[in-house]
Parts: structure tokens; C-alpha cells; sequence
């Protein structure tokens, strides 16, 4: 239900996570959450791809890891885990080919 | 292709904006509590009623969320404290930093109760740190006495369980020993206090609690301008 504003304080943090990462681009988020967190996957999946496409971001892919009580974890994470950095120049001249083909 | 760990929280920011509300209320000795219920949980009679009840000259004030409408607000304004709504058009949760924008005033002022109704939903309502010292689950024995169960998250992190509405009992299948076992099968030390809005039945033991948090959290307070009673 409030999915879409997890999805886009998902983007948020990592715009300024970037911040930290001049001349990098992201192609992958991960985030943990907690089997208590209150947040469902497939939704929070829907809306980030909703809110992503039309952002500065994309393209940006999103995996989702589940914390599970059982296997230690608190079960109330809501966690941006990892990104996956590529050279944004690098990722812009494969692009430019690719509009020249 | 480099990854590189983050570690950070989702809501981070809301919980920055949490902190530095929590470090304002606990500096004057402010007692926060988050209210959280399903909507017809009885989140507002429980405020009224509780309004209702404090000691004269009590500093208490209320923040009231709902999608829509100043109705809740209207209600809670008959009792003579200040009550701000929080219309959040179509959010479904409070954030700190519209908890924030509504009371710094008051803070400003001195406060030594802050209660804060948030949006009916058992929830969106559990993930957003609003700087409160405790929350606490308004349930109803008009609902199913599994619900601690389907909506574990808001039920671990409750520190006091209501079971509202507790003059209805002789008409609804509600079974009570069930709903307290399923919440402390949730949370083994969630205390649970039953009340009935209608009755006044357990407003007593709530009052009480109500006091001695307030009295806990007075004590701790680091920049009390001048001596105040909490209640």
C-alpha cells in the first residue's frame, strides 16, 4: 500500500549514494527486507519499475533479498544492501554504437 | 561491473528527521506515543475518552492523520487541548517529517504528552519512525482475534497492546485469551491493557501507565526549562 513511497525513497537514496561515486552509474540495486517490514515485494518490484523507468536512473535493475527471522535477521529490515556501479562514459559510448547500428 | 556495499536504511531519511525529533521531545521531557490501528479500531475514542481524563493543566496535545477530513481533530478539539490534523492526501502512513512540521511550535512552548493518531492502518504505519517512545496497537474485539498474527510487523514493535471495545464482548465471537496469546506469541513482553470507551472499563490501569510513562520521561528530560508536573 505504501509501496510506491518505499519505491521512490528506494531512489532517492540511491541518487545521493551516487553522489559518492563520481563518473559511476548504477545498473543494480539490492535491498534486504525483513519478513516483518511490512513491505511486499512484488509491489514495491511493480512500482520501483513504474517510477525507474521515467527517472534519471534507467535503466536500473532491482533485486530484492528477504531477511528471514530464522536465519537471523531482525525480520523489521527495509535495507538498501548493495549497488552495482558501471563507468557512466563507458555505458554512454555503448549506447552512442548501439544508436549507430 | 563493481558492486559496492551500501548498508544504508530505505527510509533513512525519515529516520534522520525521527532522530532529531526524538532528540527535541526528549530534551523537554516530552512522553511521544504512536497510536496504530486498523480504521473503526476506536484510535479516536480512545484519545477523547483519555482527553477526557487528564489532570487539569496537563500539556498535552494531539497530531491526528487521516487521509481525508478535519473530522477526527474536530472531535478531539472539544476537550480544550491544542489537536492539529495531518491531512495526508492519500498517503497511508504518517512520516516524521509531517509529525515534525505539525508540533515544532508546540515544543517550543513546553509539552509533556504528545499523542499522535496515526492513519487507520495496521501496516504502512509500522515501517515510518516518527521520533515516539513507544507504539501502541489500538485492536478492536469488533475484529478477528487473529490479526496480531496476519499483521505481525506492527504487533512486534507495539510495546502496549489495547484491546478496545471490550463492552461489546457478550455479542461478538471475539475470543480474548486467543488475541492475548496470539500477540505474545508475536511479542512475549507486549503488555496488554483491555478498555471500553463506552464503560470507561480499564481507563484506571491506562491512566496509570500513561502516568508513569510521563513521569519516567519527565525525569529524563535534559533541557527542562522549569519544574513542571507531567500530569
Amino acid at each position: 500500500m505504501h509501496e510506491m513511497g518505499i519505491a521512490s525513497s528506494v531512489l532517492e537514496a540511491v541518487h545521493k549514494e551516487l553522489l559518492r561515486y563520481p563518473g559511476q552509474r548504477a545498473t543494480k540495486v539490492g535491498l534486504r527486507i525483513g519478513e516483518f517490514a511490512g513491505v511486499d515485494a512484488e509491489s514495491l518490484r511493480f512500482c520501483f519499475d513504474v517510477l525507474v523507468k521515467d527517472s534519471a536512473l534507467a535503466p536500473l535493475a532491482l533485486e530484492i533479498e528477504t531477511g528471514r527471522v530464522d536465519e537471523g535477521a531482525r525480520g523489521d529490515e527495509l535495507d538498501l544492501a548493495y549497488l552495482e556501479l558501471e563507468d557512466a562514459e563507458l555505458e554512454g559510448r555503448e549506447r552512442t554504437q548501439e544508436v549507430a547500428v | 561491473m563493481n558492486r559496492v556495499a551500501v548498508e544504508k536504511k530505505v527510509l533513512s531519511e525519515n529516520d534522520r528527521i525521527a532522530a532529531r525529533l526524538r532528540d527535541a521531545l526528549d530534551g523537554i521531557g516530552t512522553l511521544s506515543l504512536n497510536f496504530i490501528g486498523s480504521p473503526g479500531a476506536g484510535k479516536t475514542a480512545l484519545l477523547e475518552r483519555t482527553l477526557e481524563r487528564l489532570p487539569i493543566h496537563t500539556r498535552a496535545a494531539v497530531v491526528t492523520g487521516d487521509i481525508q477530513t478535519e473530522n477526527d481533530a474536530i472531535r478531539l478539539r472539544r476537550y480544550g487541548y491544542p489537536v492539529r490534523q495531518i491531512t495526508t492526501a492519500g498517503a497511508c502512513h504518517l512520516d516524521a517529517r509531517m509529525v515534525e512540521e505539525h508540533i515544532t511550535d508546540w515544543l517550543e512552548r513546553g509539552l509533556s504528552l504528545l499523542f499522535i493518531e496515526n492513519v487507520g492502518n495496521l501496516v504502512c504505519p509500522t515501517s515510518y519512525d516518527l521520533g515516539e517512545d513507544a507504539k501502541i496497537v489500538v485492536l478492536s474485539v469488533a475484529e478477528g482475534e487473529d490479526k496480531p498474527l496476519k499483521y505481525p510487523g506492527i504487533f512486534r514493535k507495539a510495546e502496549l497492546m489495547i484491546l478496545n471495545k471490550i463492552d461489546l464482548l457478550p455479542h461478538v465471537p471475539f475470543k480474548i485469551d486467543l488475541a492475548r496469546e496470539n500477540a505474545r506469541s508475536i511479542n512475549p513482553t507486549i503488555e496488554i491493557i483491555e478498555t471500553s470507551c463506552t464503560t470507561g472499563a480499564g481507563f484506571d490501569q491506562w491512566l496509570k501507565w500513561l502516568t508513569a510513562r510521563a513521569e519516567r520521561k519527565l525525569a529524563s528530560a535534559t533541557h527542562l526549562a522549569e519544574a513542571v508536573s507531567p500530569l
